[in-house]
This record gives structure tokens, C-alpha cells and sequence, in this order.
């Protein structure tokens, strides 16, 4: 015990992890990595160190309402498809050709330049055994990598945070928006939240003059001081040893609260001053959307110590007048990711960074009466990067109906290889405690 | 078996707790005038609301809009131009009006005379999660939470039908749209997972045949309500939970409500929203029966749920978060001040994760410590100074979509009216000895704003600021009640 670092408060620690990730954009990168180094030690080895300059990054990428994967790569030479879909099937000059029997749709130009310059892979197929046709389950499945008749507490994303990342900065998870994605519950919740940097601080009616205290901030900040408590015999904790945060189930709220009190005091700082000083590098279109990413493109810029970023896009849940909002869409959502690769590229950042889709299922392969789709299984992931195995990963399902079950595409892919992939061959851990047992992982790099 | 609380556990302590979670809480008065009553007279005063008039004017748009449906139609015959203006200048005036709507129950929540009525309400919405996001008529939105309020403690069966009827949900879950040549399965399956049974008990072949036997639950557009069209119902045979026949709407739901699931699906969420956390399955039980033995109606069955002891218990009393609406509604009761105009109160909850007639999905909000984020927690404590200060605290533009440095004048003036919040009226809510002595002053907030107390430390901490403060001023003052909301201890309740 003698030479871990003994800290008072949380508080002190994570200012002393703000400082070391501080470090690392301004000095040689030696002297970060041994200032890291140092804490990593005390941590203990499983757990991840990165310094905001060279760790890999995951931009896991949400399509919300359950995408048609099928109006999305289309197989324009398959009959059973536009047999399937008389109204709202696509046509050969409508989409954006990738061989002889698919194609994207006509809207992503931008996923094709992607997948003509190998930044892109898709992998085809993916789904999971008994698939569950409701929004919030399939959802929860996908976001806790759980079996469809298993209800998990946490979320993968969260148990790669607990099992990888103890004692880490707590913006080692970034969702941009309101609400953390079930994905991210851990038994030690960890990551931040916010969707506009410029209101993410505290805000004081005093402007004192240099050299005064501002009374009113210096009170919210004892106020929602958390002394540290001891999670063991030792007297003061050290960093190896951070006392477990409150769990999503049971225990006081209070608790809970207080330490996203911490977390946000200690990252709101980081988070405005990187917004304001990193300056996007590429031309995105005008969207809620392509603004999430570029907000990502600037934090990963300015060095946030962050493995996982979060972001979404909504209204995938076409059950009618599927054609003009797909077109929306699917437009935005190329058009704004070959915009941030190009941002991240520009930054030299594009070879730690990888972007993965996924949407809760994808829809019928039969169109409804109402110009759209209901709820169905099987639908193609996107895996965005340089350093991705680019192409066509995994087979086009088929769509014969005696290779249908209840009218809907099955699966070859399990989700949770996907994962496994991106766990192992991304950002290097071992995906079987995250994911509850051992899948094949997929190579996607 | 529920344990009534015992005679000596009604103290000032459960009465606050009380009415903080069968209504928005309220002032130290309020909660002693409570406590005096006793348990009974106290549950009774806020249960039995239809004692009490409400005299609520209803919005004055809020009847039916007869020609909307052939104004639609006809736009259908302008120049595309034309037919734009005309789509734009009516949503509009929807979005006008779903503004108005957010704040006309927003306030009926702070100022009305029956809290529990609207707390009820509130329920009611998160659990039948409609949106306006796709219904897009602000007169369906009013009607349906009107609903909610008619049959707000009213017989499980006849909500459940009711609620299923309901425009707004027939054009939410597009029940409307269905029609036997080609069912749609939505309210089907979302009436048994999300409304009624939960996950797991029922099958897929349950949600089809469902489907067919909601066939000809209509919407009459022309006149604004529910119709019932033979034409369209499948007059076939279904089975349904385990029921045979031509099965229409109604047998339906009487068939799910049935089911012993049915009773214990509903008391486990009535109990999470007022207990604030899911039953074990022991006091599942124990709610269930509690349920059945009052004919499945809510309001006898909720009496004798805010009566019993299990209610009081540690784990439940300050243990659960705040939602956005209990935030804002239960500071402006504590606090006896006004709410902020319309469409500052409803971007404020919106911000705060809680966007009135727009939850997230049909799943509605999830609650609990998900309402807590590192944003939307500094936005409470930001929107706290907001309310507390009144319009002297800077706001921020993008709050409210007003562009600082418009044009001048008469919308200059327009706007300061639509932005004007009173803040706290320090004198209506501390007595001149409290304002004179800092112990009595820091004692006195945290008896109005928690019920609870502070650790030594932050007691510090809020004495280090007023004693760096030469004489306490208003703004001082207020300045002290926003610290004490910018606390984790704030955010429960």
C-alpha cells in the first residue's frame, strides 16, 4: 500500500486525472504516458489507460425506431424483393451500386464514397436467436448484448467500463444528449451526458475581480463535495480501489446523485474548453445529428480521455410514408459521417477512431398498406474507420419465404460477435466478461 | 396483507412525505395543517377531490375544430407553394396551442385545489405515453388528458377501454388506421406489453388475433371522435388469452383485464410511481390483493396503499427522485410563488428530460435516477437560479428560441413579457426573526425545501457564504434558497 497515491476525496482524484489528460496535449507524449503510467500502476492491470492522444475511440452510433435494412443495402436483383414490395421497393436506378445484386440507397452517397475509399464495412445480417419484435426490448437486448429471453441490469458498454476502465476519468464515456442509453448502466455508473457544451457549467450571478473567490460557486462546490468513504480497511482510499458508485437498482438515490454531482463538476470545464478551442475541419450538413458528431469531432480533437462516445438519430420507426423519411435520413446520416471522417482525418485522428451502427431490428420484408414496414428481425450493421476491414462482411441473407421465419429476415450474424470484435480487436480487451460468454469475434479491422 | 401505518407514525415527518408523493408537496403550513387532521381525514381531503371544485377554465380552443378535416382535404388541391403556407401557418397554430396546453396543466399542477386529481394525471400519461410529436392536434392532446382526469381513479377496465378509444392514442398507436384486410398490430401488442400485462405474458399469436378483434375501432375525423365501423371490424372467430369467439374491442380488453397479471402489472407501477421504486414480489402480492378486493377500482385501492405502513418505510420516504414536473411544480408550491409563463415552464421540464404531451416513446419516461444525467443535473441547478431570481438572472436565448438583439421595440416588449418571472418573494416565505438570525434562516429553508437536514458540512458551507455577504440583501437571500436547491439532497423527494 505504501506507494499508492492516498487521496482524501474523489474530488482530488479526478482533478488529478483532469490534470494528467490536461498534460497529455501540451507536453511530449513520454512525460503523459509516465504520468499515466503511474495511476495505471495503482489501478491495477486490467484496467485501460488513455491519455487523449492515443487510445482507441468507439463512436457507437444509434438508428433509432429500427431501421429497413432491407430499403437500406437493397438486393435491386432479387425478385423475391420486389415482389415483396410493390410500392415502396427500389429500383435499379435509384440505387447506388456495390455489385451485381446490391446496392445502397440512393441517398447515401456518402456511405458509398466511404465504402469506395475502404472506410467502410458492412456487415450483413446481424440479428440474434428468438428475436423480439418490440422497440424497447429488442432495444435493451442490443444495448445490454443480453440472450432475448435474459434480462440484464447493465448495460455491455457499462461492464466494459467496470471490467476495463476502474478509476478512470469520468468522461471516459460520452453520450451526446440528455439521457444515458441503457448501454451505458454499470454496477459504477460512469460517463457523462450533455448535448450543448455552452450551458454544461454551473452558472454564478457574481463576476468577482481576479483574485476574489466567487462565494456563490465556491458554496455549490462544498455543497456537493462527497467526502470519500473507505472501501476497505485502509485508512483513505486509494486509486486502485475507488469505492463502488451507487448501483442502478437498490441503494440511495442521493448517493447516485451525488457523485453525477462530481462528474459534473469536474467535466464540464474540460468539455466547454475544448468546444470553444478545436474548430471542425469539414463541411457538415445542417442537422441535430451531423451537429452530435461534430461536437464528438471536437472532443476527440482536443484530447478528451474518452474511449466511448454515444450518439443517436431517431425516427427509423417507418411503419408509413416510409420512401420520403428514409430518404431524409439515410442522406443526413452519410452525409454527416463522411463529414466527420474527413474532420477526423484532417485532425489525424482517423486511424484511432471507429464508428458502429446499429438499429434494434430492421422491419418485414413484406411493405404494410400504409407505404411502409412493421417490426422485423435481421438488418446490416456499418462499421466506419480506416483501419476497418472494409466491404461486405458476413452474407446477404436470404429472402426466399421458406428461409423467412414469420415473414422476417433470420439473422447470420450475431450482434454480440460483432461486439466481441470490436471489444477484442478494438479497443483490445477481453469481450467474454463483458459480453457473459465467449463469441467469435468478427474481424472487423 | 398491507399493515396500516400505526397511529403514532402519523407525524409531521409522513404527512410531508405524503403530500409530497400523493400530490407536489407544498408549505410548512400546508403539511401541519395535514398533520392535525390525522392519517384518515388527510387521505381523505386529497383523495376525495371530487368534494372540491375545481373551477379550471378549459382552454379556449379546446373544442371540437369541425372543419379541420376539410381544410386538410382542400389544401390537398393547392399549388404545391400554397399547399406549404397553408401546412405551416396550421401547425403553427398547433404548436401554439400544445405550448398553452403544457402550461394550463402545468399550473392546474401548482395552483389547483386537487394535487392528488393531477398527480393521478400525470400517471396516467406516462403510462398511456402519447405523443404530439405524432398525433399533431393539440384539441386530441387536451381531450385525452381530460380523460385521464375523468377516469382518474376509476375502474381499471373501463380506463383501459376508454383510454383505447381515445383519438389522440387511436392516431398515437394507428388503431386507426387498422382495418380487417390488413390489421395493424400496434395497439395490439402495445396494449398487452406496455398498458396492461407486460413482457411475456401473452404470445404473438395473441397480438394477431388481438388485432383482428380491434378492427373497426375507428376515428370519425370529421367530427373529432372515436367511431366504431362494422364495415372494417373481422367478424371472424379469434382466440385471444385463451377466449373463442367473434371477439370485438371490448371483450378484448375485459379478457385482459382478466388476467391475474392485469392487476399485479398496474399495482407494481402505481406502486413505483408513488413508492418510488419497483414492489418485491411479496408486497406485489400483497398490492394485487389489495386491488382485487376493491373491484380493481384505483381510488379505494390507493387509499389503502398511502395507508399502509409499507408506504412509510425508510427505504421509500426522500428516497426517490425527482421528476422534472415534481422539480418545478413541488419548488413553486414550497416556495408559494408563481410558475414562469407557458413556454418557459414547458422548455424547462422539456430540458430536464420531461417534455409534457411529448414523452420519449410509448414506453413513456422511465423515471428514477434516469431523470439524473451530469446535463440535465447543472440545468437544474441552473434553472434553479431561474426561478428563485426571477428575470434579473440571465437566461440563456436558447432556452426559449428567442435570438437576443432582434428587432427592437414592440417585440422587444412582447418578449420581456413572455420571459417575465416573478422569482421568490423572500418576505412571504421567512418571518423577520428568521431573516435576522443566519441559524434560524439556514434552519428554516431546509424545513420548507427538504423536510430534512444537511450534514454539518454543507451547513458550513451555506453559513461561509451569507457570512461573506455585509448585510443580506433580497438577492442574498434568494441567491441562498438556489444553493440549497443546488444540492443532490434537492433532487430527491
Amino acid at each position: 500500500m505504501k506507494n499508492e497515491i492516498t487521496l482524501q476525496t474523489r474530488r482530488e482524484f479526478l482533478r488529478a486525472t483532469v490534470l494528467g489528460s490536461a498534460l497529455s496535449w501540451t507536453v511530449p507524449a513520454f512525460l503523459a504516458d509516465t504520468f499515466m503510467a503511474l495511476h495505471g500502476e495503482a489501478a491495477g492491470s486490467a484496467t485501460q489507460i488513455v491519455t487523449g492522444k492515443d487510445g482507441t475511440i468507439l463512436v457507437v452510433l444509434q438508428m433509432a425506431g429500427g431501421n429497413d435494412g432491407l430499403n437500406t443495402v437493397i438486393p435491386y436483383s432479387n425478385d423475391y424483393y420486389h415482389n415483396a414490395r410493390p410500392k415502396i421497393g427500389l429500383t435499379e436506378d435509384k440505387i447506388l451500386k456495390l455489385n451485381g445484386e446490391i446496392g445502397f440507397h440512393g441517398a447515401m452517397t456518402g456511405f458509398k464514397t466511404l465504402y469506395d475509399s475502404g472506410n467502410l464495412a458492412v456487415v450483413q445480417g446481424v440479428g440474434y436467436p428468438n428475436p423480439n419484435r418490440s422497440h424497447f426490448r429488442s432495444t435493451e437486448i442490443w444495448q445490454t448484448a443480453s440472450d432475448s429471453d435474459k434480462v440484464e441490469k447493465y448495460g455491455w458498454l457499462g461492464r466494459y467500463f467496470d471490467n476495463a476502465c476502474a478509476g478512470a476519468d469520468p468522461t471516459v464515456g460520452v453520450v451526446l444528449g440528455r439521457q444515458l442509453p441503457e448501454s451505458f448502466f454499470a454496477k459504477t455508473p460512469k460517463g457523462i451526458c450533455f448535448d450543448n457544451p455552452q450551458n454544461y457549467r454551473f452558472l454564478s450571478p457574481e463576476h468577482p475581480k481576479p483574485g476574489q473567490t466567487d462565494m456563490t460557486e465556491a458554496a455549490y462546490e462544498k455543497l456537493n463535495e462527497t467526502e470519500m468513504v473507505s472501501s476497505d480497511d485502509n485508512s483513505g482510499a486509494s486509486i486502485g480501489s475507488l469505492p463502488a458508485g451507487m448501483p442502478m437498482q437498490g441503494g440511495k438515490a442521493v448517493d447516485f446523485i451525488e457523485r453525477t454531482a462530481m462528474d459534473a463538476q469536474i467535466s464540464s470545464d474540460e468539455v466547454r474548453g475544448i468546444a470553444a478551442r478545436v474548430q471542425n475541419q469539414a463541411t457538415y450538413p445542417n442537422s441535430a445529428f451531423a451537429n452530435s458528431l461534430k461536437l464528438v469531432a471536437k472532443l476527440i480533437g482536443g484530447g478528451l480521455p474518452t474511449r466511448i462516445y454515444y450518439v443517436s438519430q431517431g425516427g427509423y420507426d417507418t411503419h408509413t410514408n416510409q420512401i420520403a423519411t428514409q430518404q431524409r435520413l439515410l442522406g443526413d446520416l452519410g452525409d454527416s459521417l463522411k463529414a466527420f471522417v474527413d474532420d477526423l482525418k484532417a485532425q489525424g485522428n482517423l486511424q484511432r477512431v471507429l464508428v458502429m451502427t446499429f438499429s434494434e431490428f430492421g422491419r418485414r420484408v413484406n411493405e404494410n398498406a400504409n407505404g411502409g414496414t412493421d417490426h422485423g428481425a435481421a438488418a446490416p450493421m456499418f462499421i466506419v474507420g480506416n483501419k476497418v476491414k472494409a466491404g461486405l462482411l458476413g452474407r446477404y441473407p436470404s429472402l426466399a419465404p421458406q428461409d423467412l421465419f414469420q415473414g422476417d429476415i433470420k439473422y447470420n450474424v450475431d450482434f454480440r460477435s460483432v461486439y466481441a470484435g470490436v471489444l477484442e480487436k478494438w479497443l483490445k480487451t477481453k469481450s467474454a466478461p463483458i459480453l457473459g460468454k465467449q463469441f467469435e469475434p468478427l474481424p472487423v479491422v | 396483507m398491507l399493515k396500516p401505518l400505526a397511529k403514532d407514525g402519523w407525524n409531521y415527518e409522513t404527512a410531508a412525505h405524503l403530500l409530497n408523493r400523493a400530490g407536489f408537496g407544498g408549505p410548512p403550513e400546508e403539511i401541519t395543517r395535514l398533520t392535525d387532521l390525522g392519517h384518515d381525514a388527510a387521505l381523505a381531503l386529497l383523495l376525495d377531490y371530487e368534494k372540491i371544485p375545481d373551477p379550471t377554465p378549459n382552454p379556449a380552443w379546446a373544442v371540437p375544430d369541425l372543419g379541420r378535416a376539410d381544410r386538410v382535404r382542400a389544401m390537398q388541391s393547392l399549388t404545391p407553394d400554397a399547399r406549404r403556407l397553408a401546412q405551416q401557418a396550421e401547425q403553427r397554430a398547433q404548436a401554439q396551442q400544445i405550448v398553452e396546453l403544457r402550461g394550463w396543466w402545468l399550473n392546474r399542477m401548482a395552483k389547483g385545489p386537487r394535487p392528488f386529481q393531477e398527480k393521478m394525471v400525470l400517471f396516467w400519461h406516462g403510462h398511456f405515453a402519447t405523443s404530439y410529436e405524432k398525433v399533431r392536434d393539440a384539441y386530441y392532446m387536451w381531450r385525452q388528458n381530460e380523460l385521464f382526469r375523468r377516469l382518474a381513479t376509476d375502474y381499471w377496465l373501463r380506463l383501459l377501454t376508454e383510454a383505447g378509444k381515445d383519438p389522440a392514442m387511436l392516431i398515437w398507436l394507428d388503431q386507426a388506421q387498422s382495418r380487417k384486410e390488413h390489421p395493424n398490430e400496434n395497439y395490439a401488442r402495445e396494449v398487452m406489453e406496455l398498458f396492461s400485462l407486460g413482457e411475456g405474458h401473452y404470445t404473438e399469436k395473441d397480438v394477431t388475433e388481438g388485432a383482428r378483434a380491434l378492427t373497426g375501432w375507428s376515428l370519425d375525423r370529421q367530427v373529432e371522435q372515436f367511431v366504431y365501423r362494422p364495415l372494417i371490424h373481422d367478424d371472424g372467430d379469434k382466440t385471444f388469452l385463451g377466449l373463442t369467439g367473434n371477439l370485438n374491442g371490448e371483450e378484448m380488453m375485459a379478457q385482459i383485464v382478466k388476467q391475474p397479471q392485469a392487476s399485479v402489472f398496474i399495482t407494481g407501477k402505481l406502486w413505483n410511481y408513488f413508492a418510488g421504486q419497483m414492489p418485491s414480489p411479496e408486497l406485489n402480492k400483497a398490492l394485487d390483493d389489495a386491488f382485487v378486493a376493491n373491484a380493481r377500482c384505483f381510488k379505494p385501492f390507493l387509499r389503502v396503499m398511502f395507508r399502509s405502513e409499507e408506504f412509510y418505510g425508510d427505504t421509500v420516504i426522500r428516497n426517490q427522485v425527482k421528476s422534472p414536473v415534481q422539480w418545478l411544480v413541488g419548488t413553486a408550491r414550497m416556495l408559494q410563488c408563481d410558475l414562469p409563463p407557458a413556454f418557459i415552464s414547458s422548455a424547462l421540464t422539456r430540458s430536464l428530460g420531461q417534455d409534457l404531451f411529448a414523452p420519449p416513446n410509448v414506453k413513456g419516461w422511465d423515471g428514477g435516477i434516469t431523470w439524473i444525467t451530469t446535463n440535465t443535473l447543472l440545468d437544474r441547478y441552473n434553472d434553479a437560479a431561474t426561478l428563485v431570481q426571477g428575470t434579473t438572472q440571465q437566461l440563456s436565448a436558447s432556452d426559449f428560441a428567442l435570438k437576443p438583439g432582434g428587432p427592437g421595440g414592440v417585440v422587444q416588449q412582447k418578449a420581456a413579457q413572455l420571459v417575465h418571472i416573478g422569482g421568490v418573494e423572500v418576505d412571504k416565505i421567512l418571518t423577520p426573526e428568521e431573516r435576522a438570525d443566519k441559524g434560524q434562516l439556514v434552519a428554516a429553508l431546509q424545513h420548507r425545501l427538504l423536510q430534512s437536514t444537511f450534514s454539518n458540512e454543507q451547513n458550513k458551507a451555506l453559513r461561509d457564504f451569507l457570512d461573506s455577504r455585509p448585510k443580506l440583501a433580497d438577492a442574498d437571500i434568494r441567491n441562498v434558497i438556489r444553493l440549497v436547491m443546488s444540492t443532490p439532497e434537492y433532487q430527491v423527494t
